[in-house]
């Protein structure tokens, strides 16, 4: 079995499940060989960072690198490295968001590439609906106001962008999208009224999604232990653990420490356990339709 | 982690108000599968004791996925040959592949299931992720195995007693202390439904390997874990199915029940399938 197994099977895997699985393979390497981050840094004329990120698969890199990586690590057995080119050419392939990085910052597209190659994305969103729910109406209403100035045309790119995402739900092999989605979102008019109620229409068609989880966790159900929105990230492929996404205003963090995973995980469930059952959550969303 | 606005990390295991079986520091059951069936939805607390079953009792993972595989032989018995269409399963675990729903509702798309947990993290994720086909229904009733009259009121809003169905109780009993009459449980369960009905079980047994078991489930007890492993002999396991017909080949070792020739390898578990008759 090539050592490549397992990606470039479903219809979706993308560079960034390769990338994330050749960083798995050159960290493990790595801590064999008793070598820290810094050294191996140093040996390919980079920082102590850039072999993190790439030891998480949230960086490119140069076959080159590799190869002196591995001379580094002591590893010289042919089919260990002819396997790890595999990954390294596998992870340079385009997607398709690299016509879009002008509107794209460079701390969000690792995250595109792990939604468009997970197997399970549980989300919580709190002021807006989920990036994968939106109306193309809904979400310009939205991207204007992350981009109060920004041109016509740039707005429409970046609308552009989520629309492109939304083609994960109707894939051939969709993933698990499991959303708890806060009554707040749904109350505080992102847009006006045609477009919220367009909205709501859109998450009820979504809720019937077989791939789709919807849960609205209503005000009712009290305070909870979640400052903000994250996503956790589950892939199929062996040896990937959960990532958590969490965005701030100008950046992101990519949680995978197994003890704040635990935790991200645990307040996820107590969230989907607080909220509204997936059938009682259609009641409630064409309640709200009715009312407004 | 909301540390700036909300309540920091370290008040999070002293909450007071939650069920004390959302505590996901103490070890439970159905998480430790799922970690034993290489599933990512477990916590530090039941990873740390399930490695030390494994340490102690390196058998144990194979176990657990004999037992899998034994559901999924067992639920295709029942849905093909046996023409069961409802199913009670108890003690459900955590969503992974092949779930009782899908692997019956594949053989009869019509089949009605009722999934039973007593841990509220396995009901909020069977809700969400175990759909039903649109032909069938899928219920999920949370509620502790030791509680047969509140389960079989319960499920009969999703299925028809006044027909067969088939109880599942794999993995569940071995978990049920002597002092709360597992027997009496199974028998409280198995006179709410009518004959025809049957009855599937998977029990740990000390049978095997008796000195090592013995002593890893002793360390296991020892910990801080929701439920203590009681193991038994193929004799108590057998009186589970006490009033009914073992369908062949019997109470046998789980990976041997209804399996292709040549599984050997030793494992710590009985599973059986009897017959409610007339």
């Amino acid at each position: 079995m090539s050592p490549a197994a397992g990606i470039g099977d479903g219809a979706r895997a993308g560079s960034t499940v390769a990338r994330m699985m050749l960083g798995g393979q050159l960290r493990r390497h790595r801590e064999a060989a008793g070598i820290t981050p810094d050294e191996a840094g140093y040996h390919i004329r980079a920082s102590r960072a850039k072999i993190s990120r790439l030891e998480t698969g949230r960086a490119r890199c140069k076959e080159r690198d590799v190869l002196d990586l591995l001379a580094l690590y002591g590893v010289d057995d042919a089919e260990t490295v002819a396997g790890l080119l595999v990954l390294v050419s596998q992870a340079r392939a385009q997607d398709w968001w690299a016509d879009f990085s002008d509107v794209l910052p460079a701390w969000f597209e690792p995250y595109l590439g792990m939604e468009a190659s997970a197997s399970v994305i549980r989300a919580f969103d709190l002021q807006f609906a989920s990036g994968l729910f939106q109306t193309e109406e809904y979400a310009r209403a939205v991207t204007v106001l992350g981009h109060r100035g920004a041109r016509t045309s740039e707005i429409e790119r970046r609308v552009a962008v989520r629309m492109k995402r939304q083609e994960l739900l109707t894939a051939t092999d969709p993933p698990r999208v499991w959303a708890v989605l806060d009554e707040a979102a749904l109350r505080r008019p992102a847009a006006g009224t045609p477009v919220m109620r367009a909205q709501v229409r859109r998450l009820l068609e979504v809720a019937e999604m077989p791939a789709v989880t919807l849960q609205v966790l209503p005000f009712s159900a009290g305070a909870q232990d979640a400052g903000g929105t994250f996503t956790i990230l589950r892939f199929t492929e062996g040896g990937i653990s959960d990532v958590v996404y969490v965005e701030q205003l100008t950046g992101a963090t990519y949680v995978d420490k197994p003890d704040a995973l635990d935790y991200h995980r645990d307040v996820m469930n107590r969230l989907a356990s607080a909220a509204l059952a997936p059938a009682a959550t259609v009641s409630f969303l064409a309640a709200m339709l009715r009312e407004m | 982690m909301s540390s700036q606005n909300g309540p920091p990390f370290s008040d999070i295991p002293e909450r007071a108000g939650e069920p004390p079986s959302f505590d996901t520091t103490v070890s439970h059951p159905a998480r430790m599968y799922d970690y034993l069936l290489g599933g990512k939805d477990s916590y530090e607390a039941d990873r740390d004791v399930a490695d030390q079953l494994i340490a102690s009792m390196p058998s144990v993972p194979r176990t657990a996925r004999a037992n899998r595989a034994f559901l999924r032989r067992a639920v295709e018995y029942l849905a093909g040959e046996a023409g069961i269409r409802q199913f009670l399963d108890i003690g459900t675990g955590l969503p992974t592949a092949n779930n009782t729903h899908e692997v019956a509702q594949r053989a009869a798309p019509e089949s009605r299931i009722v999934y039973v947990d007593n841990d509220p993290i396995v009901l909020v994720h069977a809700r969400a992720l175990l759909d039903s086909t649109p032909q069938g229904a899928t219920d999920y009733i949370q509620a502790d195995a030791r509680d047969p009259e509140r389960i079989l009121r319960e499920a009969a809003s999703t299925l028809d007693f006044s027909q067969p169905l088939a109880v599942m109780i794999l993995s569940v009993l071995h978990f049920i202390d002597d002092s709360d009459d597992p027997a009496g449980i199974v028998r409280q369960v198995m006179d709410g439904v009518v004959p025809g009905s049957y009855l599937a079980i998977s029990a740990a047994t000390r049978d095997f390997d008796t000195d090592r078991i013995n002593q890893a489930a002793g360390e296991f007890n020892a910990q801080r874990v929701a439920a203590q492993i009681a193991l038994r002999t193929h004799a108590q396991i057998s009186r589970y199915f006490d009033g009914l017909d073992l369908v062949d080949p019997g109470l046998v070792p789980v990976n041997q029940w209804r399996a292709p020739a040549g599984l050997t390898q030793t494992v710590t578990m009985y599973a059986g399938v009897g017959r409610k008759p007339a």
